[in-house]
C-alpha cells in the first residue's frame, strides 16, 4: 500500500517541477504558436546561472531567483529581438529551424565555456521528511509549493490585468486581437521574455535536484513538449495538470512495467491525447486543428 | 477568333532556372555533373562526403514529398529511416535475404508506418503535427533500443564488412557513389513525376488550402496518407542504403531527433516543395558540416558546432525560401500572354 | 684499378646509397585518435584525451619511438556515425594506418568497424562491449577489459570477500542488478547475469533503465520492496547521482553497494553527493594499484602520469583515463618499437606475440590477446585476457583498492554500509 502512495506522491511532486519548467513554454506556444526547440537550452543556461550565483555567493540557490529571473527575462527579450521576431514573419518552418539552430548553438557555447563537467550544489535539507512512511524530499516539496504559488499568481495576472486579457485574446485569435487594437508584436515580445523568466524560476527549483551540464536540456525538453500539448496550448492550469499526469504516469509505469521503457509510456499517452483530444485538457478549442496564429 | 500559340517544342519547355512543372537547364547540368563526377572518379579523397551528399539528397527529396509538396512537416522521419534500415538488415543477418530485395520490403514496412502516422495525426496542424511525429519516432527508437532479441538492442547490428555484390556490400567507394546517385535520381524523378501528375496536383492543393481542396472533392485524408506513405517508403530505402554503407546500426543515432531534423533541414535550406531544392540543400549542408567537424573538431570542443548552428540561424532568417527560392527571384519575370 | 680509386668508388656508392635512403628516421609516427569530444559523452571523452596526450608528451620527451616522434590526428567521434565518418576521413585523407580510442562502447564498435574495413590497426583502450572483438576482425585489439570482466570482478568480490564479512552464506544473499540500457550497461549486465547463473545464484532484481531518466523514484521504490542485501549498479555520472540522492531521500539501505565503472568511478561523484560517497565500492580499472604489484619501471611511469594529470586537471584521473593512458603507453613501449614497416599486418603479429604479466601496465593489467582460439567464440580475436578489473572503494580521503587481495591497498571499510541516517 505504501508503495503506491509513495509512487503517486513522488510523481506529483516531480510532476510539479516539470510543470514549472513547462509553463513558460505553454505561454509561448499559446501566444506565438511556435515550438521553441531551444527551450531545453534556455533551462540549461538558467541552471548554470543559478549554480554560478549560488557557488560564487555561497547562497542557497533559491535566492538566485532575484538575479536569474530578471536576467532570463532580458535574455528572452534579446533572443526574441535577434532570432524569433525576424523568423515569425517567414514561413513556419523557419522559426522551427532557427530555434533548433539556437539549441545546438547554446549547447556548444556552454560546452566551450563551462566544459562537460557536472555541476552541483550542496543539498539544502539534510534529510527528507517522513510522513507515515512516505518520504518527501524537502527540495521537491519546496518546488511543489513554488509551482502552485506561481500558477496562482499567473492565473490572477491573466484574469485580472489588461496584459493578461491581451494575452488571452492573442491565444484565442491573433487576427482578431490585432483588430481589437492589441499590439500583438509587443505581446509576443513580452510573452517570450516572460516565458524565459519563468524558465529561470524553474531553474532555481531544479538545480538542487539535478546536476547541470551542457546537454542537460535534452533530458527535459521532450517532457516539456508533452506536458504543453497534454495540458493544452496556452493553458497554465493545463501545464500544471499535464505535469502531474506525466510525473505520475512515469512513476507508476516505470514501477509496474519496466524502467527501461521510461519515456515510452508518456509518448504513447501523448499520441493517445493527440488522437482523441488534440486540444489537450484545457486547450483552446480548435488550436490543434485550425493552425497558425497569423 | 484568337490564334492559339503553337505548343512550344520540347527544348523550349526547358527553362533556364528551376521552376515547378518544367525541367530547367540548371537541373540538367547539375545532374549531369553528378553523373560525370562518379563516372570519372573525381576527387577520390572526398568520396565519403560525396556518398553522404547523394544519400542525404535522396532522403531530403523523400521528406520533401510529405513536407514540401503536401505540407506535412514531419520531424519523425527517422522512424521510417530506421524501419527501412532495420528491416533489410534483420532479413539479411537472420534469414539471408539479400538487401537488394530487403530494401523493398523495408520500403513497404516504412510505407505502412507512414500511413499509420498520417492516420493518427489526421486532423493535426502545424506544431502539433510536428510534435506528434517526434513522439512517434521516439516510440520507435525506444522499441528498437529495448527489443534486443530482434534489433540487437543498444549494441546495434553489424554487417560483416566483406565485399559481396549479391548482398549489397560494395567494394569501392565509387560503387557506393553510383548506388546513392541512382537513389537520388530515382527520388528526383519521383518528385518531378508528382509535379506533373494529378496526384501531385492534389498534394499541392491540400498543402495550400485543404478546406478548399476538400470542397473541390479531394479527399485530404487519402491524399495525405498516400503522400506520407510514399515519402516514408523512399526514406526507408535510404535507410537500407545507409545500413549497407556504414555496416553498423545503432538505434540511438539511426532513429534520433537529430536525424529527423536533418531530413527536414536540407529541403528547407534548399527550397521546400521544389524538385531541385532538397538536392541543393544537401549539396550545401552535408559537405559543410563534415568539413567543419574535420577541420575544427580538434580546435576547441564544440567550436565547429557553434559555427555550424550560427550559420544555420543566419541562413534560415535571410533565405527563408531556401536556395531555390533565391534562384527564383533571379529569374526575370515572364510577360503575360 | 688502383686501390685509391677503388676506395673512392666504394665510398661514393655508399654515400649515394645513404642519400637515397628514404628519410624515414625523422618522420613522425601518426596515430588517429577517435574520442567523443562533444555531445553527452564529452566529459569522459575529454578526460581520456588528456590522458592520451600525456602519454604522447612523455614518450616524445624520451626521444620518441626509435627516434621518431608520435603525432596524434584527432577525430571528434560524438556519435557512432560521426565516428565512422571521422575514422574514414583519417584513413582515406590522412593515410592513417593506426587508430586508437574510443572511451565508449558504441563509439568503439563503430570505429573498429570502419578501421577493419580498410585493414587499419585499431588499438581500443576502454570500450568494453563484448561484440567489439567477436566479429572476426583481424586488426582490432581491445586492451581494456571486456564487459563481462567488470561484472565478474563485482560478483567475485561478493562471493569471495563480502559474503564472509557479512557473515551470510552465499545462497542467502539477495543481490540486485541495475543496468543502464545502452551498450555498456547492457553488455555488463548480460555478463553479470551469465556469471551469476553459472555460479548457481539467482538475482533478486534484474532491470535495465533508461539512462536519461529524470526521476529515479520508481526504481528505488522497487528496490526497497525487494530489499536486497547488495546492489550492483551500472550507471553513468548523471544517473548515478540521481540514484544516490533518491536512495537517500527514500531511505533505501543496503549492506553493500557496488557500482560498475562509468558514473560511480567518476571523481566528480564526490563533488556532487559529498560524503555520501564514502563506502561505495566500484568495480573498474584500478585508479591506483598496490604499488607492489607494478614493475619498478612501470611504477615510475605511473607516478609521472598521476603527477601530470593532477597538475593539468586538478584532480586524480578516473579509472578509464588511467586505462586510456596505460593502453597507449603499452602501444608506445611494447608494440611500436618492434615495428619496422608499421603496416597493420606487422603490428598484428607483434601484438599477438605479446605476453606481459599482470603489473606490466600502469593500471596493473597485463597483455595477452586471443586469436580466434577463444573456446566460447571462434570469431573472438584481439581480446586482452589480462586486463585487470578490481574493486576499489571511496574513502574519506580518496579511494583505495580493496579487491582482489593482490592488488588491494587496504581491506574494505564500512561493511555493512551504515543506514543513511548515519552517513
Amino acid at each position: 500500500m505504501n508503495t503506491i502512495f509513495q509512487l503517486v506522491i513522488s510523481g506529483l511532486l516531480i510532476g510539479s517541477v516539470y510543470a514549472l519548467m513547462s509553463i513558460g513554454l505553454t505561454l509561448i506556444f499559446g501566444v506565438l504558436r511556435v515550438v521553441n526547440f531551444a527551450h531545453g537550452e534556455f533551462l540549461m543556461i538558467a541552471m548554470y546561472g543559478v549554480w554560478a550565483f549560488s557557488r560564487l555567493l555561497g547562497l542557497n540557490p533559491y535566492f538566485a531567483a532575484i538575479a536569474v529571473v530578471p536576467a532570463m527575462f532580458l535574455f528572452g527579450a534579446l533572443v526574441y529581438r535577434i532570432v524569433i521576431g525576424a523568423a515569425l514573419a517567414k514561413p513556419h518552418l523557419v522559426v522551427v529551424f532557427a530555434t533548433m539552430g539556437l539549441s545546438i548553438f547554446l549547447q556548444n557555447v556552454a560546452l566551450m565555456a563551462m566544459t562537460a563537467d557536472l555541476r552541483d550544489v550542496p543539498p539544502i535539507f539534510a534529510r527528507s521528511i517522513s510522513i507515515g512512511g512516505i518520504f518527501i524530499k524537502g527540495e521537491l516539496l519546496l518546488g511543489f509549493i513554488v509551482t502552485l504559488l506561481c500558477t496562482v499568481i499567473l492565473q490572477w495576472v491573466i484574469k485580472h490585468t489588461f496584459l493578461g486579457k491581451a494575452i488571452r485574446a492573442t491565444v484565442q485569435d491573433g487576427e482578431a486581437a490585432k483588430l481589437m487594437g492589441i499590439a500583438v508584436p509587443r505581446i509576443f515580445l513580452i510573452t517570450f521574455a516572460a516565458g524565459s523568466a519563468l524558465v529561470g524560476l524553474a531553474a532555481c527549483v531544479m538545480v538542487p535536484l539535478f546536476s547541470v551540464f551542457p546537454t542537460v536540456g535534452l533530458n527535459f525538453v521532450l517532457i516539456a513538449f508533452v506536458i504543453v500539448v497534454l495540458g493544452g496550448m496556452g493553458s497554465i492550469e493545463g501545464a500544471l495538470l499535464g505535469g502531474f499526469c506525466v510525473g505520475v504516469v512515469q512513476s507508476v509505469s516505470a514501477y509496474y512495467v519496466a524502467p527501461a521503457f521510461g519515456q515510452l509510456f508518456f509518448f504513447l499517452l501523448f499520441l493517445l491525447v493527440m488522437i482523441f483530444r488534440p486540444n489537450g485538457l484545457f486547450g483552446q478549442k480548435g488550436a490543434a486543428t485550425l493552425g497558425m496564429n497569423e | 477568333m484568337t490564334a492559339m500559340p503553337a505548343k512550344p517544342g520540347l527544348l523550349q519547355q526547358i527553362s533556364g532556372l528551376p521552376q515547378r512543372g518544367h525541367m530547367s537547364w540548371f537541373e540538367i547540368i547539375l545532374l549531369a555533373i553528378c553523373v560525370a563526377w562518379v563516372a570519372f572518379g573525381i576527387a577520390p579523397t572526398f568520396q565519403d562526403v560525396v556518398v553522404l551528399s547523394f544519400l542525404f539528397a535522396g532522403l531530403a527529396l523523400a521528406w520533401n514529398i510529405a513536407g514540401g509538396c503536401a505540407g506535412l512537416i514531419s520531424f519523425g522521419h527517422a522512424a521510417f529511416f530506421g524501419i527501412g534500415a532495420y528491416t533489410s538488415t534483420i532479413l539479411f543477418l537472420n534469414y539471408n535475404v539479400t538487401p537488394w530485395i530487403g530494401i523493398f520490403v523495408g520500403a513497404v514496412a516504412a510505407a505502412v508506418a507512414g500511413a499509420v502516422l498520417s492516420l493518427i495525426c489526421a486532423r493535426l496542424k502545424g506544431p502539433f503535427f510536428i510534435l506528434s511525429s517526434l513522439a512517434f519516432a521516439e516510440v520507435a527508437r525506444i522499441i528498437a533500443l529495448n527489443w534486443s532479441s530482434v534489433t540487437g538492442g543498444a549494441e546495434g547490428l553489424s554487417i560483416p564488412p566483406v565485399p559481396d555484390l549479391a548482398n549489397m556490400v560494395l567494394g569501392s567507394k565509387t560503387a557506393y557513389e553510383a548506388l546513392t546517385l541512382v537513389y537520388l535520381l530515382a527520388a528526383y524523378a519521383m518528385t518531378r513525376w508528382l509535379e506533373a501528375s494529378r496526384f501531385g496536383f492534389y498534394l499541392f492543393a491540400i498543402r495550400d488550402n485543404d478546406e478548399a481542396a476538400a470542397a473541390a472533392g479531394i479527399n485530404p485524408l487519402m491524399v495525405r496518407s498516400a503522400a506520407m506513405a510514399l515519402s516514408a517508403a523512399l526514406t526507408g530505402m535510404g535507410g537500407t542504403l545507409f545500413a549497407q554503407y556504414f555496416l553498423y546500426l545503432d538505434p540511438t543515432y539511426v532513429i534520433s531527433p537529430e536525424l529527423s531534423f536533418q531530413f527536414a533541414l536540407l529541403p528547407a535550406v534548399g527550397g521546400l516543395g521544389t524538385a531541385v531544392g532538397p538536392i541543393l540543400g544537401s549539396f550545401l549542408i552535408t559537405p559543410l558540416s563534415e568539413l567543419l567537424r574535420a577541420n575544427l573538431g580538434n580546435a576547441a570542443a564544440g567550436l565547429h558546432l557553434v559555427i555550424y548552428s550560427a550559420g544555420l540561424i543566419v541562413v534560415m532568417l535571410y533565405f527563408p525560401s531556401g536556395i531555390a527560392g533565391a534562384l527564383e527571384k533571379l529569374k526575370p519575370r515572364r510577360p503575360q500572354r | 684499378m688502383r686501390g685509391i680509386e677503388r676506395i673512392g668508388i666504394i665510398l661514393a656508392s655508399l654515400l649515394l646509397a645513404a642519400a637515397s635512403l628514404p628519410a624515414k628516421a625523422q618522420e613522425n609516427i601518426r596515430i588517429g585518435v577517435l574520442l567523443p569530444l562533444t555531445g553527452p559523452l564529452a566529459k569522459n571523452g575529454l578526460e581520456n584525451w588528456e590522458a592520451m596526450q600525456i602519454a604522447r608528451d612523455m614518450i616524445n620527451e624520451r626521444g620518441g619511438i626509435n627516434g621518431r616522434k608520435v603525432e596524434y590526428l584527432q577525430g571528434d567521434a560524438n556519435t557512432p556515425n560521426a565516428a565512422i565518418s571521422e575514422t574514414e576521413r583519417l584513413i582515406t585523407k590522412d593515410g592513417i594506418k593506426i587508430t586508437t580510442g574510443s572511451f565508449a562502447s558504441p563509439i568503439a564498435i563503430a570505429v573498429s568497424q570502419a578501421a577493419e574495413r580498410h585493414g587499419v590497426f585499431h588499438w581500443e583502450t576502454t570500450g568494453a562491449a563484448e561484440v567489439i572483438t567477436r566479429r572476426g576482425f583481424k586488426h582490432t585489439f581491445q586492451v581494456g577489459a571486456p564487459a563481462r570482466k567488470y561484472g565478474q570482478a563485482a560478483v567475485d568480490f561478493i562471493l569471495n570477500d563480502l559474503a564472509k564479512r557479512l557473515n551470510k552464506p552465499v545462497d542467502a544473499l539477495k543481490i540486485a542488478l541495475l543496468w543502464e540500457n545502452r551498450a555498456f550497461g547492457k553488455s555488463v549486465g548480460d555478463g553479470i547475469r551469465a556469471y551469476t547463473q553459472s555460479k548457481g545464484i539467482k538475482l533478486a532484481y534484474d532491470e535495465g533503465y533508461d539512462q536519461t531518466a529524470t526521476d529515479m523514484t520508481p526504481i528505488v521504490q522497487k528496490l526497497k520492496d525487494v530489499a536486497p542485501d547488495i546492489v550492483i549498479a551500472i550507471s553513468f555520472p548523471n544517473d548515478a547521482i540521481l540514484f544516490q540522492r533518491k536512495a537517500k531521500e527514500l531511505d533505501f539501505n543496503v549492506a553493500a553497494f557496488i557500482g560498475v565503472s562509468a558514473g560511480y568511478s567518476s571523481p566528480d561523484l564526490r563533488d556532487s553527493i559529498g560524503d555520501s560517497v564514502v563506502g561505495i565500492c566500484v568495480a573498474d580499472f584500478p585508479p591506483k594499484v598496490n604499488a607492489a604489484v607494478l614493475t619498478p619501471e612501470t611504477k615510475k611511469v605511473a607516478e609521472e602520469f598521476y603527477k601530470r594529470y593532477e597538475a593539468k586537471l586538478k584532480r586524480p584521473p578516473a579509472g578509464h583515463a588511467a586505462a586510456g593512458f596505460s593502453a597507449v603507453w603499452a602501444l608506445f613501449t611494447e608494440v611500436l618499437p618492434k615495428a619496422k614497416t608499421f603496416e597493420p599486418d606487422e603490428l598484428r603479429e607483434i601484438a599477438l606475440k605479446l605476453d606481459l604479466p599482470e603489473g606490466s601496465l600502469v593500471n596493473g593489467s597485463g597483455i595477452k590477446f586471443t586469436n580466434f582460439d577463444w573456446p566460447d567464440d571462434p570469431k573472438d580475436a584481439g581480446q586482452n585476457l589480462r586486463a585487470s578489473i578490481g574493486v576499489w572503494q571511496w574513502t574519506k580521503a580518496g579511494n583505495e583498492e580493496v579487491f582482489p587481495p593482490e592488488l588491494a591497498t587496504q581491506p574494505p571499510i564500512m561493511v555493512p554500509l551504515p543506514d543513511w541516517s548515519k552517513r
